[in-house]
């Protein structure tokens, strides 16, 4: 047991010591019709954010629509009226805001 | 008369045989044509070589004084889906490293706190963090340093993103909002 322990160590210590990932918050918006937002969530290195909080805030910072991203990383809301922002909020500095007008018309 | 007869060998295995020992010490040689680099890169994380390039010092945020610097004076550099993204150090006053609970910063003004921007992290004379920089980003645009102390006070302050890396602003110009 030993002697298989210290055949391991050398391979599992490599594998331990991967570069440390960057893993950047990001988030998409996209019309889905003229009524609807589909915004999706995630990390750059790849993994989903499901349950994190995602709110539409308007200009006034009312919060329009306070709401978490679903199991599929991924939330559709109406389209507010007025001026909003949409905000992916996985923690304090790891956010993401979308303005309205970068979401664009169906 | 001698019987010895001439072993035959391969071409490959004749140029290993004769260049092996130069070949070793190629092997040698190759690193050490990395080193300046590796010991330029060992001060810059050590802090030998200061906070970084570009250094703004004594940014005053309320009460407090910030020194800030790009990590590497280049461009920002892609992650993916996620854009671009730039690391920038910070360095809090030696005063204020008790009384300040989170530092953040953003290009352009923070609409609230929550959406205050990229947070900064590790030591408080030595922080960095991942600044994302939107492409359309215009060239006189302002970098936000936003303080939050302990005492649920909130400070702004905000540097010319041309004085505070100007690889960025070449970089964003270069771009010419086209993307």
């Amino acid at each position: 047991m030993k002697h298989l322990t210290r055949r391991l160590a050398l391979p599992i210590l490599l594998l331990c010591a991967g570069p440390a990932l960057a893993h950047n918050p990001m988030c998409e918006c996209a019309p889905v019709d003229a009524e609807q937002i589909k915004c999706t969530g995630g990390f750059s290195d790849g993994s989903g954010a499901p349950g994190v909080t995602l709110d539409v805030i308007g200009y006034d910072e009312q919060v329009l629509v306070g709401s978490k991203l679903g199991d599929d990383s991924t939330l559709t809301f109406k389209r507010p009226d007025g001026e909003f922002y949409v905000l992916f909020d996985a923690g304090p500095g790891h956010v993401v805001e979308i303005d309205h007008a970068d979401i664009g018309e169906p | 008369m001698s019987k010895a007869q001439a072993v035959q060998v391969s071409p490959l295995k004749q140029f290993w045989l004769k260049w092996r020992f130069h070949i070793n010490i190629l092997l040698i040689l190759i690193p050490l044509g990395f080193m300046p680099k590796y010991f330029a890169d060992a001060a810059m994380f050590r802090g030998d070589s200061g906070l970084g390039a570009n250094q703004v010092s004594d940014i005053q945020v309320g009460p407090y004084t910030l020194d800030l610097a790009e990590l590497r004076d280049e461009a920002p550099r892609a992650d993916g889906p996620a854009g671009h993204f730039k690391l920038f150090n910070a360095a809090l006053c030696k005063a204020c490293t008790t009384e300040v609970k989170a530092v953040y910063l953003r290009i352009g003004k923070p609409r609230s706190l929550r959406a205050a921007g990229t947070i900064f992290f590790g030591a408080p004379y030595r922080m960095i963090t991942s600044l994302p920089v939107p492409p359309r980003t215009r060239s006189d645009a302002q970098v936000w340093i936003t303080i939050e102390g302990w005492d649920g006070s909130m400070h702004q302050a905000s540097v010319p993103l041309a004085q505070a890396s100007p690889a960025t602003v070449a970089w964003l110009e270069k771009q010419g909002g086209t993307k």
